[in-house]
């Protein structure tokens, strides 16, 4: 199709937006309220353009290119209008000496700024208009800051479009419009599944985590207590995005080292509850299979992922493995096993994962958890405290991990991404079910970005129908068909996030797709170049079963490693 | 002297017993294809303020493949200074329930809403009972009149947004949504009421079709000119003796032709608003414009809905600036920035205005706003929300230069 943009010729795909066509011939358009993969919104009018023919400007992300339209993307009148309205944006962000730039929990990714940029704007002619919104400390894992809400809508639509969770809403009329929650009731209070999407699609910093690092400082500063840290698996291939890496970099060594000079007393993995986690739930799969105990099988590990099917499919939660998160696992064994071992009572031992989530900040608090994680920080945070102290994080040598919550397998990298739980319990399922040594070890139909990913294994001769799902949205989906009996499958996985973790809540923003692909490669390269790739060869994980749990799925490893859930309709 | 054209409101001393409903009985007998082009023929424009051609959007909509279209009489009048609509809800229903029905017909539409604004409680009981006594008399349901017609009326009750008498809003609130415009395209004649290609048309409209419809000749194309043809019920208020509705023979006289028709006015005129508060003022030195569609637009205003308020000296323009200023603010539905944020600023500088006086930099301030919102708005309500305010600042308010 041919059209003529800023009267140059170019030929176009069909049925694609002016926006996209735009994009394609390298010019770029600022968009504020439009999310690519969402539904545009068409509120800000920031993409504007002038459309030969048009009375009024287009909005570029909602309309289609048509044969021979002629487009102006930059004119003087397109410019000013941009410029307008960015200051009226502006004026209703609430900016003030309190709502500061400088302490703004966007102030490295502030979307408005680069914007203003993008558009131009020198000054700002129109006073910002004071609102009186009070703050929401009503959840565990998000704040919610309403004053500096420009109610663009994308945390409507991130919450509806991608995770089909629909905790927000608009509320008001004209400029009283505000986003809120049902009866304005928190996000504390609602079916809200602390997933933390919001949080990736604000571009303002109105959406935050609740932040536990005032409370990590204090217990490093104490004493009297031992400070252990753990690290989830897709944290160290997001972490140097803050220090202006490129996204996908591994930088395992680094975080461990400046996590020593943060002052933890000890560096962990959570990689290594991990592992202990496949072999919890993978013999549960294999009781289950073996047994003709509840199937599917439903994994345990994404804490959104566990509050969603609480709220909306309690009728499945017997599909659940009781196994407890990596996480949770962590904080278990530390309190139980470790304080034990260093001779201290619990009380002494603080315990602080690292996290790419914003849901495990809720996870620590569910009542029938809590006490073994004291503190959770997300990428984001740790990226925070690395900066305020100091650190040259970018210059760093590796260091290594503690022992023995250190040695890990690929099987636990794999964790980060939608697809890996999978791929490592298959691992070390297969091997059990048959004795026999898997000969390929990649379960390469479970990887990549889709939403939902099928696969068929035979073990023992028997067919296990498995699925993989990342997103909320498409977990609602699959399963309605299987209510509906259109599905069947022995083992699924469900993780809350845009290809699991690594695109979690906690990570650093922004978490584009191409973002998220490298983020995914990484983790890959982490499991090739692993030694151990499979969980139940990791020795640390054996000698706990020789020293402390007996054998997989025992009385104590139940009592400790396992958990049950609680039907919230 | 100017005097009233008596087409539409013919037939006011009847009632849906006596009356004889010979539009539709002869529409009945057209093609659906006939009808269009007679429609398209007669040269009507929608009355409710945008004046797109009747006959296109019908062409558009018969076009349509589906099984289910919708058909929606707007009745949601909330431009301010405007009560044409609810002259001919209260008084002359029948006509515009034949329209509605001749106007489903040649779209294809077996189903069809109305949707009266909350407010007028005394039209929504008229024409409750006239759908009743319509689904009695054979006019509604299936078979209409003996022919192979079906068609199913139901009535709403807007809840009292400005914003839902734009059609993409008013759907959205049918459909029980919030009541905000939708991205176009799709324009709902493509996909509407539940998805479903809807054709949504203003009352006097409908009421003019049925009208049309009656005459074997198309009467209406020989009167008004030739870009505006027929009558247009103009209601009247504000500073004038007569305050009533009003029909007019487009190009038959001036704006001061129809401010006399309508009594004179009470005072000394200051300005006129000739189509409702979405449309600019033309001061009394202005007032020598035929009222037609393109001497209006010529004159730098519009015919919009036929709201006509005339406006003395005895009143103060700040005060009426704030005011019309705040009915945006409540009004602006709060989907896109430019109308939200633009109207809510438009309003505290016109606060300082009234507190320390006029300045230049207010209306070049306000001047630029409009400028954003006229062109980047949502919908046609957002963009036209300022053309009132900043037309009484382009006109009366200028700095004094010492």
């Amino acid at each position: 199709m041919k059209i003529y943009i800023n009267n140059r010729e170019y030929d176009m795909p069909q049925d694609i937006s002016i926006l996209d066509a735009v994009k394609k011939a390298n010019i770029k358009i600022p968009t504020l309220c439009y999310v690519e993969g969402m539904d545009p919104y068409g509120g800000c009018r920031l993409c504007v353009v002038e459309v030969e023919g048009s009375r009024t400007l287009v909005p570029s992300c909602a309309v289609k290119i048509s044969e021979g339209m002629k487009i102006k993307t930059h004119s003087e009148k397109v410019r000013k209008v941009r410029r307008t309205i960015m200051q009226l944006i502006v004026a209703s962000h609430g900016i003030s000496c309190e709502l500061n730039c400088l302490t703004c929990p966007k102030a490295t990714s502030c979307e408005l700024k680069t914007i203003a940029e993008e558009i131009g704007v020198t000054k700002i002619n129109i006073p910002p208009v004071e609102k009186y919104l009070p703050t929401d400390f009503s959840s565990y894992s998000i704040v919610r800051e309403p004053t500096k809400c420009i109610v663009c809508g994308r945390c409507i639509r991130a919450c509806s479009n991608i995770q089909s969770v629909n905790i927000f809403t608009f509320a008001n009329r004209g400029p009283n419009t505000i986003v809120t929650t049902f009866m304005n009731e928190g996000m504390g209070n609602v079916d809200c599944t602390n997933c933390g999407q919001c949080v990736m699609n604000c571009p303002t910093g109105a959406l935050h985590e609740v932040y536990h690092i005032d409370g990590v400082w204090n217990a490093i500063n104490d004493p009297e207590k031992v400070v252990v840290v753990q690290t989830a698996p897709a944290v160290r291939v997001a972490l140097g995005e803050p220090f202006g890496m490129e996204p996908g970099t591994i930088s395992t060594g680094k975080m461990v080292a400046a996590l020593r000079l943060l002052g933890f007393d000890k560096v962990f993995d959570t990689n290594f509850t991990a592992d202990l986690t496949i072999v919890e739930e993978g013999t549960e799969f294999i009781h289950r299979f073996k047994e003709g105990g509840k199937l599917p099988l439903f994994t345990s590990c994404s804490p959104g992922w566990i509050k969603f099917i609480e709220h909306n499919y309690p009728e499945f939660l017997p599909h659940l493995s009781s196994a407890k998160s990596p996480q949770q696992m962590f904080g278990a064994v530390a309190k139980h096993y470790y304080a034990k071992k260093l001779g201290i009572p619990k009380e002494k031992l603080i315990v602080v994962s690292i996290m790419p989530c914003t849901a495990k900040k809720y996870e620590m608090n569910r009542p029938e958890l809590a006490g073994d994680v004291d503190f959770v920080l997300t990428t984001r945070e740790l990226a925070k405290m690395i900066k305020e102290s100091g650190i040259d994080f970018k210059n760093l040598p590796d260091e290594k991990y503690d022992d023995p919550f250190g040695i890990t397998t690929g099987a636990a990298a794999i964790f980060g991404v939608s697809g890996g739980v999978m791929e490592a319990a298959l691992r070390t399922a297969y091997e059990i079910l048959t004795g026999k040594e898997l000969e390929k070890i990649d379960f390469v139909a479970v990887r990549g970005l889709n939403k939902v990913k099928e696969a068929e294994i035979e073990i023992n001769g028997k067919k296990i129908r498995i699925a993989v799902v990342n997103t909320l949205g498409a977990a609602r989906k699959l399963l309605e068909k299987m209510k509906n009996g259109e599905v069947e499958y022995h083992f699924v996985e469900f993780m809350a996030c845009p290809g699991g973790c690594i695109g979690g809540g906690g990570q650093p923003i922004p978490s584009t797709e191409e973002v998220l692909i490298k983020r995914m490669e990484a983790i890959y390269d982490i499991d090739y170049d692993s030694k151990l790739r499979k969980s139940h060869e990791n020795p640390a994980v054996k000698k706990l079963y020789e020293e402390f749990l007996g054998e997989p799925n025992s009385e104590i490893a139940h009592h400790i490693l396992h958990t049950h859930y609680v039907a919230r309709s | 002297m100017l005097e009233e054209k008596i087409f539409l409101k013919k037939d006011l001393d009847k009632n849906m017993k006596n009356y004889d409903f010979i539009g539709l009985k002869k529409s009945l007998e057209f093609t659906s294809e006939d009808i269009v082009k007679k429609i398209t023929d007669s040269g009507l424009r929608g009355r409710g303020g945008a004046g797109f051609p009747t006959g296109k959007k019908w062409q558009f909509a018969l076009s349509q493949e589906s099984d289910v279209k919708f058909l929606i009489c707007n009745a949601d009048e909330g431009e301010p200074g405007t009560f044409k609509d609810r002259f001919l809800l209260e008084n002359m229903p029948f006509k515009v329930l034949e329209g509605i029905i001749i106007a489903a017909y040649a779209v294809k539409a077996n189903y069809g809403y109305i949707y009266i604004r909350g407010e007028y409680s005394k039209a929504i009981d008229i024409f409750e009972r006239t759908i009743k006594d319509a689904y009695h008399m054979g006019l509604l349901g299936k078979n209409i009149l003996g022919s192979n017609f079906d068609f199913e009326l139901k009535l709403i009750k807007g809840a009292g947004a400005y914003v839902c008498g734009d059609e993409t809003s008013l759907i959205n609130s049918i459909e029980g949504k919030r009541g905000f415009s939708r991205i176009k395209p799709p324009y709902p004649v493509q996909r509407g009421l539940f998805d479903m290609p809807t054709i949504v048309n203003n009352v006097e409209t409908l009421a003019t079709v049925a009208e049309i419809m009656k005459y074997d000749e198309n009467i209406y194309a020989t009167l008004g000119t030739e870009k505006s043809r027929g009558t247009k019920l103009v209601s009247i208020s504000g500073d004038v003796k007569l305050p009533d509705v009003y029909e007019i023979e487009f190009g038959s006289g001036t704006l001061s032709d129809i401010v006399k028709l309508a009594g004179g006015e009470r005072g000394e005129l200051s300005f006129v608003v000739p189509g409702g508060l979405a449309t600019s003022i033309l001061k009394n030195d202005e007032l020598d414009v035929l009222y037609t569609y393109e001497d209006l637009e010529e004159a730098g205003s519009s015919v919009g809905s036929g709201g006509m308020i005339v406006v003395s000296k005895d009143h103060d323009l700040v005060d009426i600036l704030l005011n019309v200023s705040d009915f945006f603010v409540k009004e602006t539905c709060g989907t896109c920035f430019p109308c939200r944020e633009g109207n809510r600023n438009i309003k505290e500088i016109l606060l300082k205005l009234k507190r320390k006086g006029f300045k230049e930099e207010y209306k070049k301030t306000i001047g630029e706003l409009r400028e954003a919102i006229l062109l980047a708005a949502r919908c046609g309500f957002g963009q036209s929300s300022v053309n009132f305010i900043y037309s009484v600042l382009d006109k009366f308010f200028h700095e004094e230069v010492i």
